[in-house]
């Protein structure tokens, strides 16, 4: 990882807020860090959801993240 | 008393066999909200598309999985089924239960759902199909607290993991299934939970070559019981066999009282070997064991004459899928044989697994299996990055490109030259 897991953090909220669509899969952040190998970029993305910085959005087949500000659920 | 008027589903109540429609209806009197999912699905018949829209942010906080979302587009119409969540309970290995346990767990779901299920789902999870959002934190509490039970995997997780009765209950297993079934269900709670792959990925375990859950055709990892040695056989028990004796019936006399007529052993075992490998010397059958493909048809036939060697472990079948991108495909056997063994907490199978997925999450596209990337790449890349050496058998057809694409350390002195030499024949 050439970047620090706060430096990754930010990199991933940024990316997540400006991508032109709301939800983004996995290797859309591989990008933040390519240095990074991809499961440190899972790992610091899934811990992003416990933070309540990124939610998940599930198809049921594929998932993918997204801020919370920028989706809105069904209910 | 019916809700909606269900004309085009009451025809799929006509016949002789189970309808889901009926069963419906009688859920429906004490779960009002199935009269929704009957008119919606009527509505959806006569429309001739479908109500659900597909997916949304639910689910219960920590986990990326075993919740999908469901909602219907025509909620002011049923709004039974406004919100209707599927949650995936993972499955216990072998599919064992105890009465005690699926009670307690229909009970949980007439509790907090529509008490509809689906037993089970094609990854093996028991279903519970239909709730609302906000019963699933409550739901998921007393599962998890109550039952000591766990959701399963659902987006792209790797999937609750699956595996056959093993040693539980059958004299062919190889290894024991439910045991690493378990053991890596264990090994990778993160990975089932929370999304870590460009899609979804399935272990599923067969410990003997019959491959009882399919996992040859319906799982990204297929480790399939084989054995190295050679294949039992008890001269004797064939004989009695070959006699039609008393307590040898063929196919563990799954066929009794049918008008099969005398077992022929040459027309049902020896002529039926895909790969002509067995024959008969007198009343003695012989087997060129290096030829044997596994396909256990002469195993399955004379149970008490022919057992599987002693040498056992699996082979690791890599990258089967259902039709969504290019068709449906088996797995490719990349590991013909590995010992599958608790005592190193099963290491080997684990570096196998981990080097497929660090190279299928660094290379594989998102949406696209394993096997998928498999195919795009080319299987000599996938091979070389599995550390396997090709055999013959990995070879599908004969080539048609005739160019032969070289590697550096194929080529002798590699692709470094000396320039200056070079230049002395050969002008800039």
């Amino acid at each position: 990882m050439a970047l620090s897991i706060e430096e990754l953090e930010a990199a991933i909220i940024e990316k997540a807020k400006k991508s032109p669509k709301p939800q983004l899969y996995i290797k859309d952040f591989y990008a933040c860090d390519p240095d990074a190998k991809p499961r440190e970029i899972k790992k610091v993305a899934n811990a992003l959801v416990t933070k309540g910085e990124l939610m998940f959005w599930s198809s049921g087949s594929t998932t993918m993240y997204a801020r919370p500000d920028r989706i809105q659920n069904d209910d | 008393m019916a809700k909606h008027e269900t004309p085009l589903l009451d025809e799929l109540e006509k016949g002789p066999w189970p309808s889901f429609v009926t069963d419906l209806k009688q859920q429906a009197e004490t779960k009002p909200e199935c009269w929704d999912i009957l008119g919606q699905l009527e509505l959806s018949y006569v429309d001739r598309i479908t109500h659900w829209k597909h997916g949304g942010i639910v689910g219960v906080f920590g986990y990326g999985g075993g919740i999908v979302g469901r909602y219907s587009d025509v909620p002011d119409k049923f709004p039974g089924v406004e919100h209707f969540h599927t949650v995936r309970i993972a499955q216990p290995s072998g599919l064992y239960y105890s009465t005690e346990n699926l009670r307690a767990l229909m009970d949980l779901w007439e509790k907090y759902g529509s008490g509809v299920t689906n037993m089970h789902g094609s990854t093996g999870d028991m279903i519970f199909l239909g709730t609302r959002t906000e019963n699933l934190e409550p739901l998921f509490w007393d599962l998890t607290h109550d039952l000591n039970q766990d959701l399963g995997g659902s987006g792209s997780n790797l999937r609750t993991p699956a595996c056959c009765l093993g040693e539980s209950r059958c004299e062919w297993a190889c290894y024991d299934a439910q045991e690493i079934c378990n053991a890596l269900t264990q090994h990778y709670q993160d990975e089932i939970h929370r999304p870590a792959f460009p899609y979804k990925f399935k272990f599923k375990f067969s410990a003997c070559p019959n491959d009882c859950v399919a996992a040859i055709a319906r799982s990204d990892f297929a480790v399939i019981g084989t054995w190295k040695d050679d294949i039992r056989i008890d001269q004797a028990a064939v004989k009695q066999y070959m006699a039609g004796a008393e307590g040898y019936p063929a196919n563990g006399g799954s066929h009794k009282g049918g008008n099969w007529g005398a077992f022929d052993i040459q027309k049902e075992v020896v002529d039926l070997c895909p790969t002509n490998c067995m024959w008969m010397e007198g009343d003695e059958l012989k087997i060129d064991n290096s030829e044997c493909t596994r396909c256990m048809h002469c195993i399955n036939v004379m149970p008490r004459a022919l057992r599987p060697g002693v040498e056992k472990g699996a082979s690791i079948c890599i990258g089967a899928k259902a039709p969504i991108l290019d068709g449906a495909q088996f797995a490719t056997l990349v590991i013909p044989f590995i010992e599958v063994s608790a005592e190193d907490e099963f290491g080997e199978v684990i570096d196998v697994i981990e080097k497929v997925w660090d190279w299928w999450m660094e290379v594989g596209k998102n949406r696209e299996r394993v096997g998928e990337t498999m195919q795009r790449i080319g299987l000599p890349t996938f091979l070389s990055v599995m550390e396997v050496e090709p055999i013959p058998q990995h070879v599908k057809e004969p080539r048609s490109n005739p160019y032969v694409f070289w590697k550096e350390e194929e080529v002798p002195g590699g692709w470094e030259r000396d320039v200056v030499e070079f230049r002395k024949k050969h002008a800039a």
